[in-house]
Protein backbone atom coordinates (compact mmCIF):
# COMPACT_ATOMS: atom_id res chain seq x y z
CA UNK A 1 0.00 0.00 0.00
CA UNK A 2 1.77 3.17 -1.07
CA UNK A 3 -0.70 5.27 0.09
CA UNK A 4 0.20 6.45 4.23
CA UNK A 5 -3.28 8.29 4.28
CA UNK A 6 -4.59 4.48 3.85
CA UNK A 7 -2.65 2.94 5.78
CA UNK A 8 -2.90 5.28 8.98
CA UNK A 9 -6.55 4.94 8.34
CA UNK A 10 -6.61 1.29 8.91
CA UNK A 11 -4.25 1.61 11.89
CA UNK A 12 -6.70 3.87 13.20
CA UNK A 13 -9.66 1.72 12.78
CA UNK A 14 -7.96 -1.31 13.93
CA UNK A 15 -7.05 0.03 16.78
CA UNK A 16 -3.40 -0.57 16.31
CA UNK A 17 -2.78 3.01 16.96
CA UNK A 18 -4.34 6.10 18.89
CA UNK A 19 -5.23 9.62 17.09
CA UNK A 20 -3.77 11.25 19.64
CA UNK A 21 -0.47 9.24 20.06
CA UNK A 22 -0.49 9.27 15.92
CA UNK A 23 -0.67 13.46 16.23
CA UNK A 24 1.39 13.53 19.46
CA UNK A 25 4.44 12.07 17.52
CA UNK A 26 4.33 13.94 14.51
CA UNK A 27 4.38 17.07 16.85
CA UNK A 28 7.48 15.57 19.27
CA UNK A 29 8.95 15.21 15.66
CA UNK A 30 8.51 18.44 14.64
CA UNK A 31 9.62 20.30 17.85
CA UNK A 32 12.89 18.38 17.83
CA UNK A 33 13.49 18.99 14.43
CA UNK A 34 16.38 21.40 12.96
CA UNK A 35 15.09 21.98 9.85
CA UNK A 36 13.33 25.03 10.05
CA UNK A 37 10.19 23.94 8.91
CA UNK A 38 7.72 25.24 11.47
CA UNK A 39 6.90 28.75 12.07
CA UNK A 40 3.79 27.43 14.88
CA UNK A 41 3.49 23.92 15.86
CA UNK A 42 -0.42 23.88 16.80
CA UNK A 43 -0.02 21.51 19.92
CA UNK A 44 -3.24 22.10 21.94
CA UNK A 45 -5.35 22.51 18.60
CA UNK A 46 -4.18 19.42 17.01
CA UNK A 47 -4.53 17.56 20.41
CA UNK A 48 -7.91 18.48 20.75
CA UNK A 49 -8.99 17.49 17.53
CA UNK A 50 -7.13 13.75 17.89
CA UNK A 51 -9.02 13.32 20.83
CA UNK A 52 -12.60 13.43 19.00
CA UNK A 53 -11.37 11.25 16.74
CA UNK A 54 -10.25 8.96 19.70
CA UNK A 55 -13.78 9.23 20.95
CA UNK A 56 -15.53 7.87 17.75
CA UNK A 57 -13.43 5.11 16.99
CA UNK A 58 -14.41 3.99 20.68
CA UNK A 59 -17.92 4.41 19.81
CA UNK A 60 -17.74 2.29 17.17
CA UNK A 61 -18.87 5.06 14.85
CA UNK A 62 -17.43 5.58 11.44
CA UNK A 63 -14.68 7.98 10.25
CA UNK A 64 -13.63 9.26 6.45
CA UNK A 65 -10.30 8.39 5.11
CA UNK A 66 -9.06 11.56 6.25
CA UNK A 67 -10.15 11.68 9.89
CA UNK A 68 -7.15 11.87 12.23
CA UNK A 69 -4.37 12.32 9.45
CA UNK A 70 -2.25 14.98 10.59
CA UNK A 71 -1.30 17.56 7.85
CA UNK A 72 0.93 20.94 7.76
CA UNK A 73 -0.07 23.85 6.26
CA UNK A 74 2.21 26.78 4.59
CA UNK A 75 1.74 29.76 6.54
CA UNK A 76 0.23 31.56 4.32
CA UNK A 77 -3.27 29.87 4.49
CA UNK A 78 -5.52 31.63 7.18
CA UNK A 79 -6.55 28.73 9.70
CA UNK A 80 -9.02 30.74 12.38
CA UNK A 81 -7.82 31.38 15.89
CA UNK A 82 -4.06 30.40 15.02
CA UNK A 83 -1.15 32.72 13.33
CA UNK A 84 -0.19 33.31 9.97
CA UNK A 85 2.68 35.69 9.61
CA UNK A 86 3.49 34.72 5.87
CA UNK A 87 6.83 33.50 7.88
CA UNK A 88 7.43 37.90 7.91
CA UNK A 89 7.47 40.12 10.93
CA UNK A 90 4.99 41.99 9.66
CA UNK A 91 2.19 39.72 10.53
CA UNK A 92 4.14 37.58 13.43
CA UNK A 93 1.55 38.31 15.70
CA UNK A 94 -1.36 38.29 13.13
CA UNK A 95 -4.41 35.50 14.03
CA UNK A 96 -6.32 34.25 11.52
CA UNK A 97 -9.99 35.67 11.69
CA UNK A 98 -11.55 33.05 9.16
CA UNK A 99 -10.38 29.52 7.81
CA UNK A 100 -9.05 29.53 3.98
CA UNK A 101 -11.43 27.25 2.05
CA UNK A 102 -9.31 24.49 1.20
CA UNK A 103 -8.38 23.91 4.66
CA UNK A 104 -11.60 24.11 5.50
CA UNK A 105 -12.91 21.45 3.40
CA UNK A 106 -9.72 19.45 5.09
CA UNK A 107 -11.54 19.58 8.49
CA UNK A 108 -14.43 19.28 7.05
CA UNK A 109 -13.15 15.79 6.00
CA UNK A 110 -11.34 15.25 9.60
CA UNK A 111 -8.28 15.84 8.63
CA UNK A 112 -5.48 17.47 11.81
CA UNK A 113 -3.70 20.53 10.67
CA UNK A 114 -0.12 20.37 12.94
CA UNK A 115 1.52 22.76 11.87
CA UNK A 116 2.33 26.47 9.87
CA UNK A 117 4.90 26.03 7.83
CA UNK A 118 7.95 28.29 7.14
CA UNK A 119 8.01 29.42 3.58
CA UNK A 120 9.75 32.42 1.98
CA UNK A 121 7.55 35.63 2.93
CA UNK A 122 4.63 36.02 0.46
CA UNK A 123 5.87 33.76 -1.56
CA UNK A 124 8.75 35.81 -2.27
CA UNK A 125 11.75 33.33 -2.95
CA UNK A 126 13.00 30.05 -4.53
CA UNK A 127 14.76 28.40 -1.85
CA UNK A 128 13.03 29.08 1.79
CA UNK A 129 15.64 31.28 2.68
CA UNK A 130 14.00 34.27 3.14
CA UNK A 131 11.91 34.42 6.18
CA UNK A 132 12.02 35.84 9.29
CA UNK A 133 12.08 32.21 11.15
CA UNK A 134 15.21 31.43 9.68
CA UNK A 135 16.08 29.21 5.93
CA UNK A 136 14.87 25.97 5.74
CA UNK A 137 16.99 23.17 5.45
CA UNK A 138 16.73 20.20 2.86
CA UNK A 139 15.54 16.56 3.72
CA UNK A 140 18.12 15.19 1.71
CA UNK A 141 21.03 17.07 2.53
CA UNK A 142 20.22 19.95 4.99
CA UNK A 143 23.61 21.86 3.78
CA UNK A 144 21.42 22.88 0.69
CA UNK A 145 18.47 24.85 0.54
CA UNK A 146 14.45 23.49 0.90
CA UNK A 147 13.31 25.21 -2.25
CA UNK A 148 10.63 27.53 -2.32
CA UNK A 149 8.77 29.11 -1.75
CA UNK A 150 6.88 26.14 0.13
CA UNK A 151 10.31 24.74 1.43
CA UNK A 152 8.89 23.89 5.21
CA UNK A 153 6.09 21.65 3.51
CA UNK A 154 7.82 19.65 1.11
CA UNK A 155 10.52 19.55 3.73
CA UNK A 156 7.89 18.08 6.63
CA UNK A 157 6.34 15.49 4.26
CA UNK A 158 9.95 14.30 2.76
CA UNK A 159 11.00 13.88 6.96
CA UNK A 160 7.38 12.62 7.12
CA UNK A 161 6.52 14.80 9.78
CA UNK A 162 3.14 15.72 7.93
CA UNK A 163 1.02 12.95 6.25
CA UNK A 164 1.43 15.33 3.69
CA UNK A 165 0.67 19.27 3.53
CA UNK A 166 -0.75 22.12 1.81
CA UNK A 167 1.50 24.31 0.05
CA UNK A 168 0.94 27.20 -2.97
CA UNK A 169 2.23 27.86 -6.58
CA UNK A 170 2.58 31.26 -7.83
CA UNK A 171 5.53 30.20 -10.17
CA UNK A 172 6.74 27.18 -9.43
CA UNK A 173 6.18 27.44 -5.27
CA UNK A 174 4.91 23.64 -4.99
CA UNK A 175 6.65 22.11 -7.85
CA UNK A 176 10.85 23.25 -7.12
CA UNK A 177 10.26 22.09 -3.34
CA UNK A 178 8.82 19.35 -4.28
CA UNK A 179 11.76 18.20 -6.73
CA UNK A 180 14.10 19.48 -4.06
CA UNK A 181 12.92 17.36 -1.50
CA UNK A 182 12.18 14.17 -3.60
CA UNK A 183 8.30 14.26 -2.99
CA UNK A 184 4.90 15.16 -5.47
CA UNK A 185 4.07 18.19 -5.50
CA UNK A 186 1.08 19.41 -7.97
CA UNK A 187 0.25 22.54 -8.97
CA UNK A 188 -3.65 22.28 -10.08
CA UNK A 189 -4.93 23.77 -13.25
CA UNK A 190 -5.39 27.39 -12.29
CA UNK A 191 -9.01 27.45 -10.27
CA UNK A 192 -9.42 24.17 -9.60
CA UNK A 193 -9.07 25.01 -6.23
CA UNK A 194 -10.66 28.24 -4.29
CA UNK A 195 -8.18 30.45 -3.11
CA UNK A 196 -10.03 32.22 -0.87
CA UNK A 197 -8.19 32.40 2.43
CA UNK A 198 -5.13 32.50 1.07
CA UNK A 199 -3.06 35.58 1.44
CA UNK A 200 -2.00 36.66 -1.99
CA UNK A 201 1.16 36.98 -4.01
CA UNK A 202 0.54 37.24 -7.58
CA UNK A 203 -3.72 36.89 -7.78
CA UNK A 204 -3.38 35.73 -11.14
CA UNK A 205 -1.16 32.63 -11.36
CA UNK A 206 -1.72 31.72 -7.49
CA UNK A 207 -2.45 27.96 -6.82
CA UNK A 208 -3.25 25.93 -3.77
CA UNK A 209 -2.04 22.31 -4.01
CA UNK A 210 -0.81 19.29 -2.01
CA UNK A 211 2.60 18.16 -1.45
CA UNK A 212 2.46 14.33 -0.28
CA UNK A 213 4.73 11.07 -0.91
CA UNK A 214 2.67 9.50 -3.29
CA UNK A 215 0.65 9.70 -6.00
CA UNK A 216 -2.67 8.35 -4.05
CA UNK A 217 -1.88 10.69 -1.30
CA UNK A 218 -1.73 13.53 -3.90
CA UNK A 219 -5.12 12.23 -5.44
CA UNK A 220 -7.10 11.89 -2.30
CA UNK A 221 -6.14 15.62 -1.15
CA UNK A 222 -7.00 17.28 -4.16
CA UNK A 223 -10.46 15.73 -4.71
CA UNK A 224 -10.81 16.85 -1.06
CA UNK A 225 -10.10 20.36 -1.58
CA UNK A 226 -11.08 21.19 -5.10
CA UNK A 227 -14.18 22.62 -5.78
CA UNK A 228 -16.28 25.69 -6.82
CA UNK A 229 -16.01 28.38 -3.81
CA UNK A 230 -19.25 31.40 -3.79
CA UNK A 231 -16.13 33.20 -2.00
CA UNK A 232 -13.36 32.75 -4.76
CA UNK A 233 -15.06 33.51 -8.85
CA UNK A 234 -12.10 32.57 -10.28
CA UNK A 235 -12.89 28.64 -9.15
CA UNK A 236 -14.68 25.85 -11.36
CA UNK A 237 -16.33 23.08 -10.18
CA UNK A 238 -14.52 19.61 -11.56
CA UNK A 239 -14.68 15.88 -11.51
CA UNK A 240 -12.62 14.12 -9.05
CA UNK A 241 -9.37 12.46 -10.06
CA UNK A 242 -10.57 8.66 -10.71
CA UNK A 243 -8.63 5.43 -8.56
CA UNK A 244 -8.35 3.80 -12.24
CA UNK A 245 -6.15 7.00 -13.55
CA UNK A 246 -3.65 6.20 -11.36
CA UNK A 247 -3.70 2.62 -11.75
CA UNK A 248 -4.76 2.41 -15.55
CA UNK A 249 -1.75 2.22 -18.62
CA UNK A 250 -0.52 5.11 -20.37
CA UNK A 251 -1.19 3.69 -23.90
CA UNK A 252 0.96 2.90 -26.25
CA UNK A 253 1.87 5.76 -28.78
CA UNK A 254 0.82 8.56 -26.52
CA UNK A 255 1.95 11.73 -27.74
CA UNK A 256 4.96 13.27 -25.48
CA UNK A 257 6.01 16.30 -25.68
CA UNK A 258 8.98 18.08 -24.51
CA UNK A 259 10.37 21.71 -25.27
CA UNK A 260 13.87 21.03 -27.30
CA UNK A 261 15.45 24.45 -25.52
CA UNK A 262 15.18 23.43 -22.45
CA UNK A 263 17.18 20.77 -23.01
CA UNK A 264 19.41 22.40 -25.21
CA UNK A 265 20.19 25.35 -23.41
CA UNK A 266 23.75 25.84 -22.36
CA UNK A 267 22.13 27.04 -18.68
CA UNK A 268 21.16 23.32 -18.35
CA UNK A 269 23.25 21.19 -15.83
CA UNK A 270 25.48 17.89 -17.35
CA UNK A 271 23.54 15.60 -15.20
CA UNK A 272 20.01 17.09 -15.05
CA UNK A 273 20.24 17.29 -18.64
CA UNK A 274 21.43 13.05 -19.13
CA UNK A 275 18.67 12.48 -16.86
CA UNK A 276 15.88 13.87 -18.81
CA UNK A 277 17.66 12.61 -22.09
CA UNK A 278 17.80 8.84 -20.45
CA UNK A 279 13.84 9.48 -19.85
CA UNK A 280 13.24 10.08 -23.07
CA UNK A 281 15.17 7.02 -24.67
CA UNK A 282 13.33 4.79 -22.06
CA UNK A 283 9.88 6.13 -23.33
CA UNK A 284 10.85 5.71 -27.01
CA UNK A 285 11.68 2.14 -26.28
CA UNK A 286 8.26 2.01 -24.61
CA UNK A 287 6.63 2.61 -27.94
CA UNK A 288 5.75 6.38 -26.83
CA UNK A 289 5.61 8.49 -29.79
CA UNK A 290 8.61 11.55 -28.58
CA UNK A 291 7.55 15.09 -30.09
CA UNK A 292 9.90 17.79 -29.42
CA UNK A 293 8.43 20.74 -29.24
CA UNK A 294 9.44 24.75 -30.03
CA UNK A 295 9.14 27.47 -26.95
CA UNK A 296 9.72 30.67 -25.96
CA UNK A 297 13.24 31.39 -24.61
CA UNK A 298 13.80 31.09 -20.92
CA UNK A 299 14.61 34.30 -20.02
CA UNK A 300 11.58 35.89 -21.48
CA UNK A 301 9.51 33.18 -19.49
CA UNK A 302 11.18 34.60 -16.39
CA UNK A 303 11.15 38.71 -17.42
CA UNK A 304 7.28 38.07 -18.11
CA UNK A 305 6.75 35.88 -15.24
CA UNK A 306 8.37 38.47 -12.92
CA UNK A 307 7.11 41.58 -14.38
CA UNK A 308 3.41 40.35 -13.67
CA UNK A 309 4.02 38.64 -10.51
CA UNK A 310 5.54 41.59 -9.45
CA UNK A 311 2.98 44.17 -10.51
CA UNK A 312 0.52 42.55 -8.97
CA UNK A 313 2.49 41.67 -5.48
CA UNK A 314 2.82 45.56 -4.94
CA UNK A 315 -1.07 45.83 -5.39
CA UNK A 316 -1.56 43.14 -2.88
CA UNK A 317 0.35 44.36 -0.38
CA UNK A 318 -0.39 47.55 -0.71
CA UNK A 319 -3.34 46.78 2.12
CA UNK A 320 -0.40 46.38 4.61
CA UNK A 321 0.12 49.25 5.95
CA UNK A 322 -0.41 48.67 10.16
CA UNK A 323 -3.67 50.64 9.63
CA UNK A 324 -6.28 47.69 10.50
CA UNK A 325 -4.07 44.54 11.57
CA UNK A 326 0.10 43.77 11.69
CA UNK A 327 2.51 46.04 13.64
CA UNK A 328 1.86 49.49 13.31
CA UNK A 329 5.74 52.05 13.56
CA UNK A 330 4.37 55.52 14.35
CA UNK A 331 6.00 58.41 12.09
CA UNK A 332 5.44 62.75 12.42
CA UNK A 333 2.26 61.86 10.14
CA UNK A 334 0.73 59.16 8.82
CA UNK A 335 2.57 59.02 5.38
CA UNK A 336 6.00 58.51 7.53
CA UNK A 337 3.80 55.89 9.63
CA UNK A 338 3.25 53.95 6.85
CA UNK A 339 6.38 54.11 4.91
CA UNK A 340 8.57 53.32 8.11
CA UNK A 341 6.37 50.49 9.28
CA UNK A 342 6.46 48.75 5.83
CA UNK A 343 10.32 49.21 5.70
CA UNK A 344 11.21 47.76 9.12
CA UNK A 345 8.64 44.76 8.37
CA UNK A 346 8.86 43.68 4.91
CA UNK A 347 12.01 41.63 4.10
CA UNK A 348 14.79 43.07 1.47
CA UNK A 349 12.98 40.71 -1.09
CA UNK A 350 9.50 41.33 -0.71
CA UNK A 351 10.76 45.00 -0.61
CA UNK A 352 12.73 44.13 -4.03
CA UNK A 353 9.48 42.74 -5.95
CA UNK A 354 7.47 45.74 -4.42
CA UNK A 355 9.36 48.28 -5.55
CA UNK A 356 10.00 46.42 -8.76
CA UNK A 357 6.00 46.06 -9.18
CA UNK A 358 5.71 49.81 -8.94
CA UNK A 359 8.07 50.43 -11.39
CA UNK A 360 6.26 48.45 -13.86
CA UNK A 361 3.14 50.07 -13.17
CA UNK A 362 4.51 53.44 -12.53
CA UNK A 363 3.97 56.03 -15.93
CA UNK A 364 6.10 55.43 -19.14
CA UNK A 365 6.72 51.70 -17.69
CA UNK A 366 3.22 50.74 -17.92
CA UNK A 367 2.71 50.56 -21.57
CA UNK A 368 6.11 49.26 -22.60
CA UNK A 369 6.42 46.85 -20.29
CA UNK A 370 3.49 45.97 -18.36
CA UNK A 371 1.07 45.87 -21.14
CA UNK A 372 4.13 44.10 -23.17
CA UNK A 373 3.93 41.27 -20.29
CA UNK A 374 0.65 40.58 -20.82
CA UNK A 375 0.37 40.02 -23.72
CA UNK A 376 3.38 37.80 -24.40
CA UNK A 377 1.19 36.26 -21.45
CA UNK A 378 -1.46 36.17 -24.02
CA UNK A 379 1.46 34.50 -26.50
CA UNK A 380 2.97 31.34 -24.33
CA UNK A 381 -1.32 30.63 -23.35
CA UNK A 382 -1.97 30.20 -27.11
CA UNK A 383 1.46 28.75 -27.64
CA UNK A 384 0.08 26.16 -24.97
CA UNK A 385 -2.95 25.93 -26.62
CA UNK A 386 -1.46 25.06 -30.10
CA UNK A 387 0.88 22.41 -28.16
CA UNK A 388 -1.95 20.21 -26.52
CA UNK A 389 -3.93 19.96 -29.94
CA UNK A 390 -0.20 18.15 -31.10
CA UNK A 391 0.97 15.97 -27.18
CA UNK A 392 -1.21 14.89 -24.49
CA UNK A 393 1.32 15.74 -22.67
CA UNK A 394 4.45 17.85 -22.25
CA UNK A 395 7.58 16.79 -19.60
CA UNK A 396 10.61 18.74 -18.33
CA UNK A 397 13.01 18.92 -15.69
CA UNK A 398 11.72 20.91 -12.54
CA UNK A 399 14.71 23.08 -12.42
CA UNK A 400 18.10 23.46 -14.91
CA UNK A 401 20.51 22.93 -11.82
CA UNK A 402 20.51 20.71 -8.84
CA UNK A 403 19.98 21.71 -5.89
CA UNK A 404 22.14 24.68 -4.74
CA UNK A 405 23.69 25.40 -1.12
CA UNK A 406 22.02 27.67 1.58
CA UNK A 407 23.35 31.29 1.36
CA UNK A 408 23.60 31.46 -2.62
CA UNK A 409 20.59 32.51 -3.64
CA UNK A 410 19.30 35.97 -1.95
CA UNK A 411 23.32 37.29 -2.76
CA UNK A 412 21.86 36.97 -6.53
CA UNK A 413 18.69 37.64 -7.00
CA UNK A 414 18.75 36.46 -11.04
CA UNK A 415 20.45 33.47 -10.43
CA UNK A 416 17.00 32.57 -8.06
CA UNK A 417 14.83 34.04 -10.66
CA UNK A 418 16.26 32.10 -13.65
CA UNK A 419 16.07 29.05 -11.44
CA UNK A 420 12.53 29.32 -12.21
CA UNK A 421 12.80 29.11 -15.54
CA UNK A 422 11.26 25.63 -16.04
CA UNK A 423 8.56 26.38 -13.86
CA UNK A 424 6.88 29.87 -14.61
CA UNK A 425 5.66 29.11 -17.71
CA UNK A 426 3.28 26.40 -16.70
CA UNK A 427 1.99 29.02 -14.07
CA UNK A 428 1.28 32.02 -16.73
CA UNK A 429 -0.62 29.68 -19.08
CA UNK A 430 -2.77 28.41 -15.92
CA UNK A 431 -2.17 24.59 -16.70
CA UNK A 432 -1.86 21.62 -14.40
CA UNK A 433 1.66 20.42 -13.68
CA UNK A 434 2.72 17.67 -11.28
CA UNK A 435 6.30 17.49 -9.71
CA UNK A 436 7.15 13.79 -9.84
CA UNK A 437 10.49 12.79 -7.79
CA UNK A 438 11.74 10.75 -10.80
CA UNK A 439 14.33 10.81 -13.50
CA UNK A 440 16.37 13.92 -12.65
CA UNK A 441 17.80 15.16 -9.19
CA UNK A 442 15.47 17.85 -8.38
CA UNK A 443 12.14 15.56 -10.45
CA UNK A 444 10.13 15.64 -13.49
CA UNK A 445 7.58 17.80 -14.14
CA UNK A 446 4.45 16.90 -16.06
CA UNK A 447 2.05 19.25 -17.65
CA UNK A 448 -1.24 19.05 -19.51
CA UNK A 449 -3.61 20.48 -21.30
CA UNK A 450 -6.02 22.80 -18.61
CA UNK A 451 -8.35 20.60 -16.38
CA UNK A 452 -6.24 17.00 -17.32
CA UNK A 453 -5.31 16.59 -14.43
CA UNK A 454 -5.93 12.43 -14.63
CA UNK A 455 -3.21 11.99 -17.39
CA UNK A 456 -0.42 13.42 -14.93
CA UNK A 457 -1.48 10.90 -12.68
CA UNK A 458 -1.28 8.13 -15.25
CA UNK A 459 1.91 9.30 -16.70
CA UNK A 460 3.32 9.80 -13.25
CA UNK A 461 2.41 5.79 -12.28
CA UNK A 462 4.22 5.19 -16.02
CA UNK A 463 7.65 6.72 -15.17
CA UNK A 464 7.48 5.14 -12.09
CA UNK A 465 7.46 1.78 -13.44
CA UNK A 466 9.93 2.27 -16.46
CA UNK A 467 12.25 4.50 -14.73
CA UNK B 1 -2.40 65.10 -10.84
CA UNK B 2 0.33 65.13 -13.37
CA UNK B 3 2.21 65.31 -9.86
CA UNK B 4 5.25 62.55 -10.66
CA UNK B 5 5.59 59.92 -7.75
CA UNK B 6 8.50 58.44 -7.21
CA UNK B 7 9.24 54.80 -6.39
CA UNK B 8 9.75 55.02 -2.55
CA UNK B 9 6.49 57.31 -2.56
CA UNK B 10 4.05 54.44 -4.59
CA UNK B 11 6.10 51.84 -2.31
CA UNK B 12 5.65 53.64 0.89
CA UNK B 13 9.30 52.28 1.43
CA UNK B 14 12.15 54.36 2.65
CA UNK B 15 14.61 54.89 -0.26
CA UNK B 16 13.45 52.47 -2.93
CA UNK B 17 14.86 52.83 -5.98
CA UNK B 18 15.00 51.00 -8.95
CA UNK B 19 17.50 48.01 -8.72
CA UNK B 20 19.72 46.58 -11.54
CA UNK B 21 18.31 43.22 -11.06
CA UNK B 22 14.75 44.50 -12.43
CA UNK B 23 15.86 46.67 -14.99
CA UNK B 24 17.45 43.61 -16.21
CA UNK B 25 14.34 41.44 -16.36
CA UNK B 26 12.54 44.65 -18.29
CA UNK B 27 15.66 44.89 -20.67
CA UNK B 28 14.50 41.36 -21.52
CA UNK B 29 10.69 42.58 -22.23
CA UNK B 30 11.35 45.60 -24.67
CA UNK B 31 13.43 42.93 -26.83
CA UNK B 32 10.42 40.83 -26.68
CA UNK B 33 8.80 39.74 -30.06
CA UNK B 34 4.72 39.76 -30.27
CA UNK B 35 4.71 37.07 -33.03
CA UNK B 36 0.91 37.19 -32.42
CA UNK B 37 -0.97 39.92 -34.38
CA UNK B 38 -3.96 39.30 -31.11
CA UNK B 39 -2.54 41.87 -28.79
CA UNK B 40 -5.93 42.59 -27.46
CA UNK B 41 -5.25 42.16 -23.44
CA UNK B 42 -8.74 42.83 -22.75
CA UNK B 43 -9.42 39.37 -22.90
CA UNK B 44 -7.38 38.72 -19.62
CA UNK B 45 -6.41 35.56 -18.53
CA UNK B 46 -7.52 33.92 -15.07
CA UNK B 47 -10.00 36.81 -14.94
CA UNK B 48 -13.80 36.84 -14.52
CA UNK B 49 -15.63 38.14 -17.35
CA UNK B 50 -18.14 40.69 -15.83
CA UNK B 51 -21.00 38.67 -17.10
CA UNK B 52 -20.08 36.20 -14.68
CA UNK B 53 -19.66 38.24 -12.02
CA UNK B 54 -22.17 37.66 -9.08
CA UNK B 55 -23.70 40.74 -7.28
CA UNK B 56 -22.90 42.11 -4.05
CA UNK B 57 -23.86 40.65 -0.86
CA UNK B 58 -23.41 41.73 2.59
CA UNK B 59 -22.20 38.65 4.85
CA UNK B 60 -22.60 39.50 8.23
CA UNK B 61 -18.90 38.18 10.31
CA UNK B 62 -19.08 35.44 13.42
CA UNK B 63 -18.84 36.77 16.57
CA UNK B 64 -15.58 34.78 17.11
CA UNK B 65 -14.19 36.56 13.64
CA UNK B 66 -15.36 39.71 14.93
CA UNK B 67 -13.39 39.23 17.83
CA UNK B 68 -10.64 38.13 16.05
CA UNK B 69 -10.23 41.16 13.42
CA UNK B 70 -10.60 43.09 17.26
CA UNK B 71 -7.62 40.93 18.61
CA UNK B 72 -5.75 42.13 15.80
CA UNK B 73 -6.03 45.87 15.69
CA UNK B 74 -2.88 47.37 16.01
CA UNK B 75 -3.79 50.03 18.54
CA UNK B 76 -7.47 49.31 20.02
CA UNK B 77 -10.17 51.56 22.51
CA UNK B 78 -12.83 50.44 24.30
CA UNK B 79 -13.63 47.48 21.01
CA UNK B 80 -13.13 50.09 18.11
CA UNK B 81 -9.99 50.47 15.85
CA UNK B 82 -7.82 53.46 17.02
CA UNK B 83 -6.13 54.91 13.45
CA UNK B 84 -3.46 57.46 12.53
CA UNK B 85 -3.80 60.60 12.44
CA UNK B 86 -5.61 61.76 9.03
CA UNK B 87 -3.91 63.20 6.50
CA UNK B 88 -3.92 66.83 7.17
CA UNK B 89 -2.92 67.99 3.06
Amino acid sequence: MSSSIKALHKKLINKEVSCVDLVQEKLDQLKSSDYNTDNYILNDYAINLAKKVDTKIANGETINLLEGIPFGVKDVYLLQGTYSSASSDFLKKYKSPYTATAIQKLLDAGAIPIVKENCDSFGHGSSSENTVFGAVKNALDPSKVAGGSSGGSAVNVAKNFTTFSIGGDTGGSIRQPAGYNNVYGLKPTYGKISRFGLMAYASSTDCVGPIAQSLEDTQIVLNTMAGKDYRDQTSFSSEPVSDESITSALAKGTKIGYYKNFIESEAISPEIKAGFENMIAKLKAEGMEIIPLDFFDANMLVSTYYALAMAETASNLARLDGTNYGVRETGKDLKEGYSITRSENFTAETKRRIVGGNQVLSQGHSEEIYNKAQQLRQQISHHFDEDFKKVAIVLSPVTPNPVPKIGNNLKDPMTMYLSDAYTVGFSLGGLPTLTAPLAMETGVQITAAKKQEAILFTCANFLKQVL
Amino acid sequence: MGKEMTLDVLSSIKGAEASQVIEDLFEVIKKGHLTDGNNNIAHTINAVTIDDLRADEVINSSEIERNLIIENFPNEKNNFLVVPKVIEE
